[in-house]
């Protein structure tokens, strides 16, 4: 333990890993929420029916709390690539930095700028304009989904230039953009987002109308979460099987440890799945194992026999492989677990809306399901960081996969001021995430604003000719957002 | 010579004035946040707390994303400066960090808590805090950062900590609160505003000690500094800059004594400029100062190429829907119930 705490890279890597832990619990809602926002806005537009604004007005207030943090924990990610990893950022910058840049530009600044009309400027501008602004919002955010989706995909597998001296040489930006895991890996993620959110706003929704509180009100968002998800959970499973067929083409070692293989399965022969083990690094295999046989053939070629040998962890020096192999196994096997519960809970639902017994009345009869629902709220959060976990310590020993190792990338400061900024933001993390859970059970015992009239600019017709400009800054100082 | 040789030289300088454009732009606009935030320690009163946050509520968080931008482009326009620069002050930036951090949390939790204490104190504390790393950064520009021939920081992880370096970072705190107090002068009425009046006219006294202070001692205390201020061409601009300074002072003061509301913003928009040019010459064509310069640091002429294709082609949108934000939310701020 104290070799860890007087180690540069070691401490280096934790306070990445914290940081980007913590900050992805934020994001991963407000992203895929956007969108819903979006749906909602547009129903209120479309139909005019007054809930659909509450309900883009309650699910905002939500949104702008989790939004703020995802700012705020963000920020040392942007920094960190240059305060812990300098010597990583000299190498690959031409290209990483260059995608970062994008990011800023396109979707960070598009995002923050018509945030504050999306969440203030219901008196101010005119409908459709909103409307606008709450599309730009949510295309800001999954373009930073895109961004980031992208240059990780290319730290997993580089494309489109050459190492030359420890310095990676662009020759073609668009093949280094389109690189093997880019396209795929973004879909998976866009789809992540959206069922964590969907799940959250699903669970929230099943915990009022299990309180039997505002059940219609609660019913709309159950089912719109719910309509989304028919199509969203089952299309999430199939992604997450491409991704892992690709991590087995292009990154063996990662795929060794997700399974935690580390003998060969030759050619031709089946190959076992491992459902629960217990990986030991020092032994070099697993003391105690559970088998399904002939079923990783199927996964990986959907054949009885493989044409191509798998390689277990064996086949290379322990430098050359990932050492958390337990870590990576059983994140591995708890996404696809929830994955899979996901789907179905939304399968079960839906066969009980079909049958005629999802009426806001009779909705409180279904205990148990609704019951599930709100145990799958915050599921979706573990899925999304287990997946990373997957992605990320997966592939080390490489921080750029076959190319650049994660020891020869960390800068070279003393472990004593690591310790200093790590302790400090692991500190200040524990203490947002408690008030966050706080301040959010709040918001939603406090439950939606029923009575607040629709805004101005579309009450009263007259107002919407008159440009908004004209109006002085008459918010009302903290009630702004109510 | 190569047909691609003056691009070598161009394509730099290009990101060298876009990256500070960027800077210009985080610093003019967060630094009135950071300024009302810092100003919020001494606001009496939930109310008038109250409205120093709402008039920040919709711009601080795109205010904040030019620095976002700044990093991001830093990283790929100049990746041995965006490595060198970061490693060197690293415990300023995470400073900065952990302030901002604070700062942006605190609207959030802040605007759901009942008891507001807390939250008053770490949204103040925050900002101040963010204002000082940013300070001690800046004062890094004049002391300069100790590298090897490879351009890679070899210097001392305290090297950012000098008694001048103090000095900067107290100065830059005084221009945040400053230009915090004209913003506020802009967006509200009566006793605050009044208060406000009183307060920018404070700072322009003791940004100005700062500011003179600095300008006196920077070619004092470093003979690269002094080479550069007192030969031509930029003799001529260095002398310029003091007495447009000196005047824009004048002009500030004057308007804040006739209690002119927009005004005031405006010169202290000017004054920021100035300085900010006069920073620009001083450290150009260096990116680390004093002696790695932009040709040496910068990525490759294709990278530099691919990303003004499309940084460039945004940047006039960005600006674009960033004014249209500032004229929705245009005019006074009032207070709750009133």
């Amino acid at each position: 333990m104290l070799n860890v705490l007087s180690d540069t890279v070691t401490l280096s890597r934790l306070q990445f890993a914290l940081t980007a832990i913590f900050h992805m619990l934020w994001p991963v809602l407000t992203t895929g929420m956007a969108i819903y926002l979006v749906i909602m806005e547009a129903l209120w537009l479309k139909t005019r029916n007054i809930t659909y604004y509450h309900h883009a007005r309650f699910w905002t207030k939500l949104y702008v709390l989790n939004f703020g943090i995802g700012v705020a924990t963000g920020l040392p990610m942007a920094f960190q690539f240059g305060l812990n990893w300098a010597p990583f950022s000299e190498s690959v910058g031409d290209l990483l930095g260059t995608l970062l840049g994008f990011e800023g530009t396109m979707a960070f600044m598009l995002e923050a700028s018509f945030l504050g009309i999306m969440v203030f400027g219901w008196e101010r501008v005119p409908p459709l304009i909103h409307f606008i602004s709450t599309i730009l919002v949510a295309i800001g955010a999954n373009l930073s989904t895109f961004w980031i989706l992208t240059a990780n995909s290319w730290l997993q597998t580089p494309a489109g230039g050459i190492f030359a001296n420890g310095k990676f040489i662009v020759q073609d930006y668009f093949q280094a953009i389109a690189n093997p895991f880019m396209l795929n890996s973004f879909l998976h993620m866009f789809l992540a987002t959206l069922e964590t959110a969907l799940f959250v706003i699903g669970g929230i929704s099943a915990w009022y109308l299990l309180k039997k509180r505002e059940t219609e009100f609660f019913s709309r968002s159950f089912k719109v979460a719910l309509v989304a998800l028919i199509a969203v959970a089952p299309l999430q499973i199939f992604l997450g099987h491409l991704s892992a067929e690709q991590v087995y083409h292009y990154q063996p070692t990662k795929l060794a440890a997700m399974e935690a293989l580390w003998e060969t399965v030759p050619a031709n022969t089946p190959a076992d799945w491992s459902v629960l083990a217990l990986p030991s690094n020092q032994l070099e295999k697993n003391t105690w194992e559970l088998k399904i046989p002939g079923v990783l053939s199927y996964l990986l070629e959907l054949k009885p026999t493989l044409d191509s040998p798998v390689q277990g962890l064996k086949e290379w020096a322990p430098n050359d492989r990932p050492k958390m192999v337990g870590m990576v196994y059983y994140s591995f096997r708890i996404m696809i677990a929830i994955g899979m519960f996901f789907a179905a809970l939304m399968g079960i639902t839906v066969f009980q809306w079909w049958r005629g017994k999802l009426t806001p009345e009779m909705m409180a009869q279904h205990k148990w399901l609704l019951l599930s629902w709100v145990f799958a709220g915050p599921l979706g959060y573990i899925a999304v960081e287990c997946g990373w976990i997957v992605r990320c310590v997966g592939r080390q020993p490489w921080i750029v996969y076959g190319e650049l190792r994660t020891v020869e990338s960390a800068s070279n400061l003393p472990p004593g001021v690591i310790l200093f900024s790590l302790s400090g933001l692991m500190v200040m993390y524990a203490i947002f995430f408690f008030v966050t859970l706080y301040f959010g059970r709040k918001i939603i015992a406090k439950g939606p604003n029923l009575t607040l009239p629709a805004p101005r600019t579309v009450v009263q017709p007259t107002l919407v000719t008159e440009p908004a400009q004209h109006i002085p800054d008459q918010r009302p100082a903290e009630a702004s957002q109510s | 010579m190569q047909p691609l040789e003056p691009l070598q030289h161009f394509l730099p300088q290009v990101w060298f004035f876009i990256l500070g454009l960027f800077l210009f732009l985080y610093v003019l606009l967060d630094g009135f946040d950071l300024g009302v935030g810092i100003l919020s320690l001494t606001a009496g009163g939930e109310e008038r707390r109250s409205i120093l946050m709402t008039s920040l509520g919709n711009v601080w968080d795109a205010n904040e994303t030019w620095l976002v931008l700044m990093g991001g482009s830093l990283f790929g326009a100049f990746p041995l400066a965006y490595a060198t620069i970061l490693n060197a002050l690293y415990l300023p930036l995470v400073l900065m960090v952990v302030g901002l951090i604070l700062r942006a949390v605190s609207f959030e939790f802040r605007e759901n808590a009942e008891n507001k204490t807390i939250w008053n104190l770490t949204f103040g504390a925050g900002s101040f805090l963010a204002a000082l790393g940013q300070g001690f950064a800046l004062g890094t520009v004049f002391e300069g950062i100790k590298v090897d021939e490879l351009g890679h920081f070899a210097g001392g992880i305290w090297d950012w900590l000098t008694w001048h370096s103090v000095v900067v970072a107290l100065t830059l705190i005084q221009g945040y609160v400053l230009i915090g107090s004209t913003y506020l002068i802009l967006k509200t009425t009566g006793e605050l505003q009044k208060t406000h009046y009183r307060t920018a006219t404070i700072a322009t006294w003791t940004t100005l000690a700062g500011a003179v202070f600095i300008t006196v001692t920077t070619p004092i205390l470093w003979d690269h500094a002094r080479d550069l201020l007192f030969s031509p061409p930029l003799v001529y601009v260095f002398a310029a800059i003091p007495v447009l300074g000196l005047t824009l002072i004048v002009a500030l003061l004057r308007s804040l004594k006739l209690r002119q509301e927009n005004a005031p913003i405006i010169y202290t928009f000017l004054i920021f400029s100035l300085s900010f040019i006069g920073l620009g010459f001083l450290i150009f064509p260096n990116i680390i100062p004093p002696s790695v310069t932009i040709y040496q640091a910068a990525a490759a002429p294709s990278s530099l190429v691919f990303m003004l294709t499309f940084v460039g082609f945004l940047i006039p949108i960005v600006l674009g829907y960033n004014i249209y934000n500032y004229i929705v939310f245009r005019g006074k701020i009032v207070a709750y119930g009133e």
